[in-house]
């Protein structure tokens, strides 16, 4: 198999993004002559990602099928002192990512039309949808850094709005339990909380980022070209390693994938980002924007693995130590975030650790391939890069139809927590099953997608031969087919907890435009597993096209008998889970006997303490400076404006006492200065 | 290239005269008005010739104004006007937010007069403040287009005494005080530089920094070896003057009295334009004519710069009156301006001539937003009684949360194009020299940037987002006066697209002089 370059009309390929971006800019310009009328909002949004996804398409056909690599850039520069040309790269990832964002995008926004019917910022929700979708794909495609960048940072900005969307903060949007404590701190926050958490948490990494890009751009040779940044990664890391900066380097270059795709320590902003409408969760917080972390691994990991065997043992030693924080970053998330998963009373929250412990697993499975660095063993990373990309595809839909389904049940409910829901299961029958495919996706439950995904993460996790990561790896698994086996119960098939609520409302199945997109996505869940030889060799063909891969990647489950029994496992874990739910085992008369339980609940529903511990550590020293400074500016004020006012009044009133009435001192100071300046004049002039 | 008409002068000229007749036909408010309308399109002349040189490429060697004042035979040099690639952005921010916040002021002004007269203040009418305004403006123009040290400090003055004027006249609370303390602070930043200048002209004999020859505008270089001795105690007076006006830790006391008390549309001139006007000056002569003084001293300025971005952001996040928060930010801001001077890269450099016209662009829109809330919701300023207003105020919190995109340098605003060459210069000057000065500056940077975007997110959520707490009943109405919030912010966007030109001409402007001076 041989890949051809193909050089595109910029504007072609590059309308991928802008065409969303260009809605975004005439939804703008309508608000501002004072239409408000939402059909057209909705329509603009929608139809600009249709172009999107279309043309997205074609780039897949082309890198798949046509074994070609689009670079579309260009001719001149956009920004010459920092040589910057506009321009796509869509390679086997650029292409995979682009379509996966685009279809998934257009879906979730045609469910938004009937989801934000009606809302009173239902004109600016699809302006951000837009401008996200927009920034969200210049992120994948581009084909330089700064273009990623912005991207990047775009992305950001809309996820911020969109959090904080009902700004207004009342009760029923925020996320947690009111008046619940930790440490002392809330742990209940409001929409305009979350999105200034969100900004906050992700600007940090993001700083990272970007002395990244920029010192690549001085140590690549004044470019931030993709292309150029690949073809001298042998030069610069060598030269960074001899400094014995490379491992530091790297992990500034990576903290903004490690905040964006909300690993431990970045992961609290994720799961109060939950505050925003579901459709917003779906696509930002589960099925794209997250995901922007894990594309940066996918992008770079093998550009780093290439670059450190090409430069020399030293930079082979520290990349091979840079990708073990980053393993061991993402396989603590993991667990954390499963554990937390289990115990959580809300519906979005439940998917939203979900999220962050699936991103932590793609994460894994790349660093996993690239520990192999010491071995210069191509084929490993290959392999998983396809792990890591398999887990994205299949963890991408079946998140996505798990958060639209959310919305539904929330709005029904009229309720966050899933106290108050129940018996779905009679009133809505296709919602259900639904909810059960994408479920037992998420379970990894063969033949399912996600089993794949899964498996094929922990295959590549196991070579490495790093006990500690594989066991939390595969302890997460179970208890990930706990929690989604507790919600699927609880939610659909058992009476509510707290019954008060659903005499409410008219249980009734989804209207179409709601429902149809939520089931389209679970029978790809399945689908694509069941089609797994198709699906598999797709994405492996397109990680072979990938900039930095040189081996033909594995995309096929070894059915070995650690599969074998994790697998039966799962599904045992699975059935008795939903057993004793279904049995209405009562397991709150269990916290309330023993006292180490209720503990133990405690740290895992106040999630480890870990936001409390964060505040404790560095917001409350941020506000104790900010304390000192204003001591500081008091002092400086009080020095100049009294202080010296004081002293010079003082000094003026002795002068006077001095001076009074002696004109002849006077005369003589005057005299004196005057010579002295004449003198001055006269000979310097 | 000498320009074959004087439209520098021109656009010096013309709003200073029409400044005069509105000053005397101050009794007659329409004639007064239709004279401010005229006055703030003839402030966009400077924007529209330096858009315009930029297209034909001129601007990169340099425009000159035909009209100069020859006073060599005095040992003083030529003035020129003059605009060259490192004034560009200058310019264009000046000639921006002039323009429209003079529009904006017809609607606050006549507000703030009628409320000084229920006080039962007299305070000059319209008309005079027009003139004043028109002054204070085209002294900025002034600053940015002189070539000479004696002219620089000339049109400084100016500033000063219109600025002045206009706080002791139409300013708030204690405004006699403020307005006094405003004078005193920046006269004594002020009387410093002039001690510099004075020195370096007595031994030179000549305060040019720039020199026009066969029609290219170049700079006069280096003077270090000239002045000897001296150089050292010159570039200390000049670089301690122009912090006082900069407002610099240390200080910096005199601006949030004067930006929270002075009338709205001069506390936007004095953040966005004025005190950035010192930045400008460092990179202008100061370093041109002390480039390795200034390499040693880089240590000691970096220090300083990240004290004073830090200090004015850890302040800003806890101001309750929001004109205090602002000026806090701008100190902040200030801080990012000398950040990336003290790089002494181009890159840095650079982008602390962006972020004169980022803040400019960032800061004026802000202020206007808070102008907004006093002129509609009765004085409305202290931070803890907002809350809730963007449901009521959509448009200004639009326009709000873009303001601060700039400052905080999110795309698609040219806020991120000054962050990124800001920290390009940061990176490129010290933090890939070794592993702890990796570590250390990316720490710092990620400290700086975080406190900054926290302060104005922060804000965002304290004044626009939660309940609403005072009473506004009513819808925002949106008129000539929130367009003019809107023009601006449509330039930060354009110039987000549009960067190249501005790049281009600070790369090949008196920066490369000094780069290359320096062999870096």
């Amino acid at each position: 198999m041989f890949m051809v370059v193909v050089y595109g009309n910029w504007w072609e390929w590059n309308s991928i993004w802008l065409s969303p971006f260009f809605a975004a800019g005439v939804l703008a310009i309508l608000w501002l002559v004072g239409v408000r009328n939402e059909k057209v909002y909705d329509l603009i949004s929608v139809l600009s990602i249709l172009i999107s996804s279309i043309i997205s398409t074609f780039a897949l056909y082309y890198v798949l099928i046509r074994h070609e690599v689009i670079i579309a850039q260009t001719s001149w520069y956009w920004v010459t002192f920092l040589k910057i040309k506009v321009g796509a790269y869509l390679d086997g990832l650029g292409a995979i990512m682009s379509t996966i964002v685009s279809w998934l995008s257009f879906l979730i926004v045609a469910y938004s039309i009937e989801y934000m019917k009606k809302d009173w910022g239902v004109q600016r929700y699809f302006f951000f949808m837009s401008f996200f979708v927009g920034s969200m794909l210049l992120l994948v495609d581009a084909s330089n850094l700064i273009l990623m960048f912005i991207g990047w940072e775009g992305t950001g900005l809309a996820s911020y709005a969109l959090i904080g969307h009902w700004y207004t903060d009342e009760e029923k949007y925020w996320v947690g339990v009111p008046n619940r404590k930790a440490l002392g701190l809330p742990m209940y926050f409001e929409p305009s909380n979350s999105g200034l958490r969100a900004m906050i948490f992700t600007r940090i990494g993001d700083i990272g980022f970007l002395i990244g890009i920029t010192g690549l751009f001085f140590l690549a040779h004044y470019s931030m070209n993709l292309l150029s940044v690949y073809s001298s990664a042998g030069a610069w890391m060598g030269e960074l390693a001899s400094k014995g900066m490379l491992a530091a380097f790297l992990l500034i270059f990576t903290l903004g994938a490690i905040s964006k795709s909300a690993q431990f320590p970045f992961h609290e902003w994720l799961v109060t980002a939950m505050t925003g409408p579901t459709p917003v969760s779906a696509l930002i917080h589960a099925a794209t924007m997250v995901k922007a972390g894990v594309y940066f691994v996918l992008r770079f990991a093998p550009i780093f693995f290439v670059g450190a065997v090409a430069a020399s043992a030293l930079a082979v030693s520290q990349t091979h130590e840079y990708f073990y924080i980053l393993a061991g970053i993402a396989v603590t998330t993991v667990f954390i975030m499963a554990t937390m998963a289990i115990v959580s009373n809300e519906f979005k929250l439940i998917l939203a650790y979900s999220t962050a412990e699936y991103l932590g697993y793609m994460i894994l499975a790349v660093a996993a391939g690239g520990l192999f660095v010491t071995t210069h063993n191509f084929h490993v990373m290959a392999d998983a890069e396809v792990a890591g990309i398999a887990m994205l595809l299949a963890h991408a839909i079946f998140k996505a139809a798990l958060f639209l389904i959310a919305g539904y049940a929330l709005h029904v409910a009229n309720s966050r927590f899933i106290d108050h829901m129940g018996n779905y299961s009679k009133y809505m029958k296709v919602t259900a099953v639904a909810m059960w495919l994408s479920g037992l996706s998420l379970a990894a439950i063969p033949p399912f997608s996600g089993f794949f995904g899964k498996e094929l993460v922990l295959e590549n996790v196991g070579k490495t031969g790093y006990l500690g990561l594989y066991l939390f790896a595969v302890f997460a698994v179970f208890f990930t087919a706990a929690y989604i086996s507790r919600l699927i119960i609880r939610v659909f098939h058992e009476p509510p907890y707290i019954k008060n609520k659903e005499s409410k409302h008219h249980l009734k199945e989804a209207p179409i435009l709601m429902l149809a997109p939520y089931t389209v996505l679970a029978l790809a869940a399945i689908v694509l597993g069941v089609l797994w030889i198709y699906t598999g060799k797709g994405l492996a063909i397109g990680m072979f096209e990938t900039l930095g891969i040189k081996a033909f990647p594995v995309f096929n489950v070894a059915i070995d008998a650690s599969t074998i029994t994790i697998t039966t496992l799962i599904i045992i874990d699975f059935i008795i889970i939903a057993l004793l739910y279904y049995r209405r085992y009562n397991f709150m008369g269990l916290l309330e006997r023993s006292s180490a339980l209720r503990a133990i609940h405690t740290f895992l529903f106040d999630r480890w303490f870990i936001n409390s511990g964060l505040y404790y550590l560095f917001l409350y020293p941020f506000m104790g400076l900010s304390w000192i400074s204003n001591v500081i500016n008091v002092a400086i004020d009080l020095f100049y404006h009294r202080v010296l006012v004081k002293a010079g009044e003082l000094t003026s009133l002795g002068l006077r006492t001095f001076f009074r009435g002696r004109t002849d001192y006077l005369v003589a100071i005057y005299i004196a200065m005057v010579s002295i300046v004449m003198l001055l004049i006269y000979f310097g002039w | 290239m000498m320009l074959s008409f004087p439209y520098l002068w021109l656009s010096f000229l013309l709003p200073l005269f029409l400044g005069i007749i509105a000053w005397g036909l101050g009794r007659y408010e329409k004639a007064v008005k239709a004279l401010i309308d005229i006055s703030a399109i003839s402030l966009l002349i400077p924007l529209v010739l330096v858009l315009y040189y930029y297209a034909t490429g001129q601007i990169y060697k340099g425009i000159v104004d035909p009209l100069s004042i020859n006073l060599v035979k005095y040992k003083i040099g030529t003035f020129y006007f003059a605009v060259d690639g490192l004034s560009a952005p200058i310019v264009i921010g000046i000639s921006i937010v002039t323009a429209f916040v003079a529009f904006y002021g017809i609607k606050y002004m006549k507000n703030r007069i009628e409320e000084l007269k229920k006080e039962k203040v007299s305070a000059p009418n319209l008309g005079a403040y027009t003139f004043l305004y028109n002054l204070f403006a085209v002294t900025m123009l002034g600053i940015a287009y002189s070539t000479n040290l004696i002219e620089f400090y000339i049109f400084l003055e100016g500033t000063l005494a219109s600025s002045f004027l206009l706080i002791a006249y139409y300013g708030y609370g204690n405004r006699k005080r403020y307005s006094l303390l405003y004078f005193v602070w920046t006269h004594i930043g002020a009387v410093i530089l002039l001690t510099g200048i004075l020195y370096l002209g007595y031994v030179i004999g000549s305060f040019n920094y720039m020199t026009l020859s066969n029609g290219v505008l170049s700079p006069v270089g280096s003077l270090q070896a000239k002045l000897g001795e001296a150089a050292v105690a010159i570039a200390l007076l000049m670089t301690i003057g122009l912090f006082v006006k900069m407002a610099i830790f240390g200080v910096h006391m005199w601006a949030p009295y004067t930006y929270a008390e002075s009338p709205t549309p001069i506390s936007a001139l004095l953040s966005s334009n004025l005190t950035g006007l010192a930045g400008y000056a460092l990179a202008r002569f100061v370093f041109q004519y002390f480039p390795s003084i200034m390499l040693s001293w880089r240590p000691i300025l970096l220090g300083i710069a990240f004290l004073t971005l830090i200090y004015g952001g850890l302040l800003a996040v806890r101001q309750a009156d929001f004109k205090r928060f602002l000026a806090y930010s701008g100190i902040s801001q200030m801080g990012y301006m000398l950040l990336g001077l003290s790089t002494l890269t181009s890159y840095g450099i650079a982008g602390a001539m962006l972020i004169y016209l980022s803040h400019a662009i960032g800061k004026a829109i802000l202020f206007m937003v808070s102008g907004v809330f006093i002129t509609e919701l009765g004085n409305l300023r202290n931070i803890k009684k907002m809350g809730g207003l963007a449901k009521m105020y959509p448009f200004t919190a639009a326009l709000a949360l873009f303001g601060f995109m700039n400052l905080s340098g999110i795309p698609p605003t040219i806020g991120m194009w000054s962050e990124i060459l800001i920290v390009m210069g940061v990176v490129k000057s010290v933090a890939l020299s070794s592993l702890g000065g990796l570590i250390g500056f990316t720490f710092l940077l990620i400290v700086s940037l975080t406190i900054t975007a926290t302060y104005s997110f922060v804000m965002m959520r304290r004044v626009f987002y939660g309940q609403m707490r005072g009473e506004v009943k009513e819808h925002e109405k949106i008129d000539g006066f929130k367009l003019s919030m809107l023009a601006i912010a449509v330039f930060g966007f354009v110039f987000f697209l549009y960067i190249n030109p501005l790049m281009n001409g600070l790369n090949h402007s008196a920066i490369s002089f000094i780069i290359s001076f320096l062999g870096r």
